[in-house]
């Protein structure tokens, strides 16, 4: 059977898809002539003083830098020029990346002195991303970095297929702060889940209205090809901005709250920021935001990490008297038998090791059975009395 | 006395006890002279000595890189068999070529030696290797970096597959010269990404393709479209690679692998390597029923034969055709050689399900000399290098000669006397065989046989093609012709999952859909949507199992058979693809019934047969198969009794293909002195007949044809052995494979030759009322078989005109 006859035959029992209703609005920006062709282009301004919530985005300018390269675990940003960043974020016709995956809205934003410059470029039939990606490209080498949200993992390894694919050399990619990574390190703990809406409502206070969900806007764009009405593509064009709007505003926030202890943050924050300066070595900015996490009265699991936190900082420093207090805390702190049971083991471990008081290790080693293993207790149990005989 | 030359004949009688016992205690020798002894010998339907081969060499080619020679040199290579020095000067004229020659002649230095020669002369090059096996790839790719090594060349070659760590995937993409993988990895892991494979892709001299033979039907079809989607990629990264096949033999390696690559190949199919004498015997059990037909089991006289092998030393591979098959002679080998004394732990079952790990542990032991003797489904058909092996025992006909000789080929590499034994079944088709031996070295080899245009499976790689790269006017899909690539991408677009945009010069199709096409398209049915089989008493993974061996494997109440235990299923969970089983020690087995419907969808061609009194309605078109588990038989294991009954609930699958049929009018059958039921049976049996002979002329795997009676008329009821006026009964063979691979119309086209050479088999067939090996026993139920039922089949084709040709 030829392949013509066969789809003939194919065709006959495949219903063909619906036509989408056509009636066509106006698309928002304007058509530019470009050197690599037409670009359809969306050009905004932001005023100084933009809330995005209850945060003003141009705070993000005055952040410290140095804070930034801490949290980003990146020292690449230490010096660099904010505002010079550049916000990127994408929307695509899918989820599944790959070569046929295409970002049909590429939205980019900066900062020219307090306002926020926002750049849309829309890509009005498939096929006609070279505009846009030289576009991109002349953007990205002015910029001092790219911040985005998961996008090291999605947007830009798409957006460099695409530079491949169209044969557009790729621009070489600045330092890259990916919010995602920031937000799980310092949000998931008290938010659990981080996604962009619930950081924006739970840590900046906003609320969208009437907003698209991102799962519905591939079929949106697919129906905006086939000649559908363009009032959601409107919806789609505002929603992918407020995605760039909510970068500028979650990088004010992540980084001024890590600059210093905010007293009425939740002890689950101070205790993720102790974590993120513990890693970059910082010991003090470590120890207060533990401090300040121990204090908080939440939960007493998160008190206990904070002592215990706090008591690594201390041993580390060779300040056993602050390493006994901070574990002491800590079992103090702890209400339930498997958190003692991690307390009782690091207080067996200091009493033996650093306090030679091996009677008070035993006391806690008695306690540690949950943390180490039955085994391991008693092993550790058995040698302690073992020196303990000894001594006697 | 030479006692293995190039004898050929029935139960030659030649093999006397070693002149002196002590020499040869042990060894094939030893197990023949006691076949010769105790009257096995008399079952033997025919054997043959296969002379031991010189070896043909030539000089290294001049040309070779020094390192490459150095490497070579390195192994004691300092010449290289004629078709290997060959192979070298074909690719070196820039030719694609094919490599058709047997097993363990050194097929994988013809396409090393080139790939070599271009890393040694340009260091950016890449080549592609692609074997079936995830297993495959690993094995070769220790040898080849090694090579690599040898020859003073410093790229890599790296495996790249669902099990590669992250990091030695991000080496593959940035700096491996040799990417090892298979082609479900390239179709759904590589492709769809190429963009971050534009080294590879841009700088790809060859293509390797080894194992091309198992590239047939649906899988091979799948190939030559991935083949083509690959060129395209190649193409738009600047490249246009060599392909480099080779192959076990197969009848027609050159026209199989241009229609792979979609290009004219050159074809070497002359192996330079020597081999050493090998023995030949094909054992058909005996006849305990001559009533029925019924002959020792196969299984079991396999299982015996093998015995005396491996008491006698001798390293024996014992292939199967089934899972089950595999399973039941592991048990039972292991149950006699107990009395032997001998350690149960030196046999081994090794086939598909085998979780990974264990495959390597079973190689590895067999390779170390730890296990001597390994039952196996078809999976060490595949090239895996476990060493020499003195004797291969087949326990039934794999279904197609190129599969025998691929296990044949197992036994004996190059000096001493090996042994290869087909032990036949009951099936047609075996005893087709047994009864013309002669076949076996004298007819020709089938052909491997795969359709890339078939629609579905076109269509689905279009999409995959359009989400790798847009189709521009002028595209070229493999050699798919312009107007009708035109249509699919139309018919794509009206679908709704390419988004045609117009340019000066025609339309450009862009995927235009929010999915990853090649997640729904797989190559094989036995790679994604693998059931897993989990043991309730440990709650682990022991196994896996392709979806469509599941209705007949793993429906509730199944015993399922792994490592020589058995297991019941106590809960089949379809939906999510997991099968909860329990050791038990049951004294049965099951094996599952199956009914299947055709139902007409369409007909493409309708005519007659006139040949006698009453024409005949034949007809070819496409049908819809509905295949349902309807029920299980306990079989009680060494006897072989049928213990009991069970039923099961599953879902039917359904298929479309396409389907020759053939209808004898319902007033002829009426017009019958014998009952409707007896001769609506007898034309069950014809069909049957022309089922063997079908796919014998075909030189197909029989499981390929499908074979019903019914009606063409989809409102009727099966065919019932009621006395009440019925429909027209109608014969159908249907391509197994959904969408068809062009069976159903060959036989459409020798339809009369068809008819002639099944009367030929059931008027030469010894039997005298149908047997297995034609028109199948009586299936009536009845205690009184049906005297003249062989007589009534004749009869019938006496009344259509069919004669035989001898």
């Amino acid at each position: 059977m030829s392949i013509k006859r066969s789809l003939a035959r194919l065709a006959q029992t495949t219903p063909r898809r619906l036509d989408v209703a056509s009636v066509r609005g106006a698309l928002p920006g304007q058509k530019r002539d470009t050197d690599h062709g037409e670009l359809h282009l969306i050009d905004d301004y932001l005023e100084p003083h933009h809330h995005h919530g209850r945060a003003p985005i141009a705070k993000a300018l005055c952040v410290s830098t140095k804070r930034l390269a801490q949290l980003a675990l990146d020292p690449s940003f230490e010096d660099v020029d904010v505002q010079r960043a550049l916000f990127l974020d994408t929307e695509t016709t899918g989820l599944a990346g790959g070569t046929g995956t295409v970002p049909f809205l590429i939205g980019i934003g900066w900062f020219e002195d307090q306002s926020m410059r926002i750049q849309q470029l829309f890509l009005p039939e498939l096929g006609r991303e070279a505009p846009m990606l030289h576009w991109l490209r002349a953007r990205v080498q002015e910029s001092s970095c790219v911040v985005s949200f998961n996008g090291k993992t999605f947007d830009w390894p798409l957006l460099r297929n695409r530079f491949v694919m169209n044969r557009v050399r790729a621009p070489a990619l600045p330092p890259h702060l990916d919010l995602l990574h920031c937000a799980r390190r310092v949000l998931r703990p008290r938010l659990k889940s981080v996604r962009l809406v619930e950081i924006e409502r739970k840590v900046l206070g906003m609320y969208r209205e009437d907003d698209i969900s991102g799962a519905l806007i591939p079929q949106l764009y697919f129906d905006y090809l086939d000649g559908g009405d363009v009032s959601p593509m409107a919806k789609v064009i505002e929603h992918n901005a407020n995605d760039l709007i909510a970068l500028a505003a979650l990088v004010a926030e992540l980084v001024s709250h890590f600059d210093e202890v905010h007293g009425g943050d939740d002890p689950l924050d101070h205790l993720a920021y102790a974590k993120v300066a513990e890693r970059t070595g910082d010991r003090a900015r470590a120890r207060s935001f533990a401090d300040a996490a121990a204090r908080g009265g939440g939960e007493s699991a998160c008190t206990v990490e904070a002592c215990l936190l706090n008591a690594r900082i201390a041993r580390r420093g060779g300040d056993v008297d602050g390493e006994e207090r901070a574990l002491l805390d800590a079992l103090a702190a702890a209400n339930d038998e498997e958190l003692r049971a991690v307390v009782q083991l690091a207080l067996a471990k200091l009493y033996e090791h650093r306090r030679k008081d091996l009677g008070r290790a035993l006391e806690h080693a008695a306690g540690s059975a949950s943390a180490e293993g039955e085994g391991a207790a008693k092993r550790r149990m058995a040698r302690l009395e073992r020196r303990l005989a000894r001594l006697s | 006395m030479n006692t293995v030359g190039g004898h050929t004949g029935r139960a030659t009688r030649s093999f006397r006890r070693a002149e002196k016992p002590w020499a040869r205690p042990r060894g094939v020798f030893e197990v023949l002279a006691r076949w010769d002894s105790d009257g096995t010998w008399r079952n033997v339907a025919w054997s043959h000595g296969a002379d031991p081969r010189e070896a043909r060499t030539e000089p290294l080619p001049p040309s070779l890189a020094s390192g490459v020679e150095l490497a070579l040199e390195r192994r004691g290579i300092r010449q290289l068999y004629s078709h290997q020095a060959r192979a070298f000067e074909v690719v070196s004229k820039g030719k694609h070529l094919v490599v058709a020659t047997p097993t363990a002649s050194g097929k994988s230095l013809c396409y090393n030696l080139p790939v070599l020669q271009a890393l040694a002369s340009d260091p950016t090059s890449t080549a592609l290797y692609l074997f079936p096996t995830k297993a495959l790839s690993r094995d070769q790719e220790d040898g080849l970096r090694v090579l690599l090594r040898d020859a003073g060349l410093s790229v890599g070659a790296i495996t790249y597959d669902g099990d590669t760590p992250g990091d030695a995937r991000r080496a593959a993409r940035q700096r491996a010269g040799v990417v090892l993988t298979n082609p479900d990895m390239l179709h759904a892991g590589i492709m769809p990404h190429h963009t971050g494979w534009a080294r590879l892709f841009s700088n790809l001299k060859y293509v390797v393709v080894d194992e091309l033979h198992t590239y047939r039907g649906v899988f091979g079809s799948h190939l030559a479209n991935v083949m083509r989607r690959l060129v395209r990629i190649a193409r738009f990264h600047g490249s246009s690679p060599r392909f480099l096949f080779a192959s076990a033999t197969i009848g027609n390696p050159r026209e199989h692998a241009a229609r792979i690559c979609g290009e004219p190949v050159e074809l070497i199919d002359e192996s330079g390597a020597p081999t050493g004498r090998r023995q030949l015997l094909v054992y058909n059990p005996p006849v305990v029923n001559a009533e029925l037909g019924i002959r020792q089991s196969y299984i079991k006289t396999a299982v015996r034969l093998t015995q005396d092998l491996v008491r006698a030393g001798v390293p024996t591979l014992v292939f199967g055709n089934s899972r089950n098959g595999v399973e039941t002679m592991l048990k039972y080998l292991r149950d006699r050689l107990a009395h032997d004394q001998i350690d149960p732990s030196v046999i081994h079952a090794y086939r598909g399900g085998y979780l990974p790990k264990t495959r390597r542990r079973i190689e590895a032991a067999l390779r170390e000399g730890e296990i001597r003797c390994v039952v196996a489904t078809n999976a060490l058909e595949l090239g895996i290098d476990i060493g020499s092996l003195d004797a291969v025992v087949c326990a039934g006909y794999p279904g197609t000669m190129a599969g025998l000789w691929q296990r044949f080929g197992r036994a004996g590499r190059r000096c001493d006397l090996s042994l290869a034994v087909l032990v036949s079944s009951s099936n047609p088709v075996d005893q087709y065989m047994a009864r013309h031996p002669r076949q076996l070295i004298s007819a020709p080899i089938e052909h491997a046989r795969i359709d890339p245009d078939n629609i579905e499976i076109l269509i689905q790689h279009l999409k995959c093609a359009a989400f790798e790269l847009p189709f521009e006017p002028n595209d070229v899909y493999g050699d798919v012709p312009d107007d009708a690539l035109g249509d699919a991408l139309d018919y794509l677009a009206d679908n709704g999952v390419v988004h045609p945009t117009s340019t000066a010069s025609g339309s450009i199709y862009h995927w235009a859909s929010d999915s990853y096409p090649a997640n729904n398209v797989s190559l094989r049915s036995a790679t994604w949507d693998n059931f897993v089989i989990i043991d309730l008493d440990g709650n682990r993974t022991i196994a896996e199992m392709d979806w469509r061996s599941t209705h007949t494997m793993l429906h509730e109440q199944a015993i399922y058979q792994h490592e020589g235990g058995q297991y019941q299923v106590e809960r089949l969970d379809f939906h999510n693809h997991k099968a909860f089983v329990r050791r038990v020690k049951p004294d049965y087995y099951t094996t599952a019934m199956t009914h299947s419907k055709v139902t007409v969808l369409e007909q493409d061609e309708g005519t007659t047969i006139d040949l006698g009194e009453v024409p005949l309605v034949v007809g070819l078109g496409d049908v819809s198969v509905t295949e349902k588990v309807v029920g299980y038989k306990k079989i009680k294991f060494h006897t072989h009794e049928n213990v009991g009954y069970g039923e099961v609930h599953l879902p039917e699958m359904q298929k479309h293909t396409s389907a020759f049929w053939l209808t004898f009018p319902e007033d002829f059958v009426q017009s019958q002195p014998e009952p409707r039921a007896v001769v609506v049976d007898a034309l069950r049996g014809l069909s049957k007949a022309m089922h063997v002979v079908g796919a014998v002329g075909l030189m197909i795997d029989p499981r390929d044809l499908g074979r019903t009676l019914g009606s063409r008329n989809e409102d009727d009821a099966p065919p019932g052995r009621g006395q009440g006026p019925g429909f027209d009964p109608t014969l159908f063979l249907y391509d197994a494979v959904a969408g068809g691979i062009g069976l159903a119309s060959r036989l459409f086209e020798d339809r009369e030759e068809l008819l002639r050479r099944a009367r030929h088999l059931i008027e030469s067939c010894e039997c005298n009322e149908g047997c297995p090996g034609c028109i199948g026993p009586d299936a009536s139920g009845d205690d009184e078989p049906e005297a003249a039922r062989k007589r009534l089949v004749l009869g019938l084709l006496d009344a259509v005109g069919v004669s035989a040709t001898h």
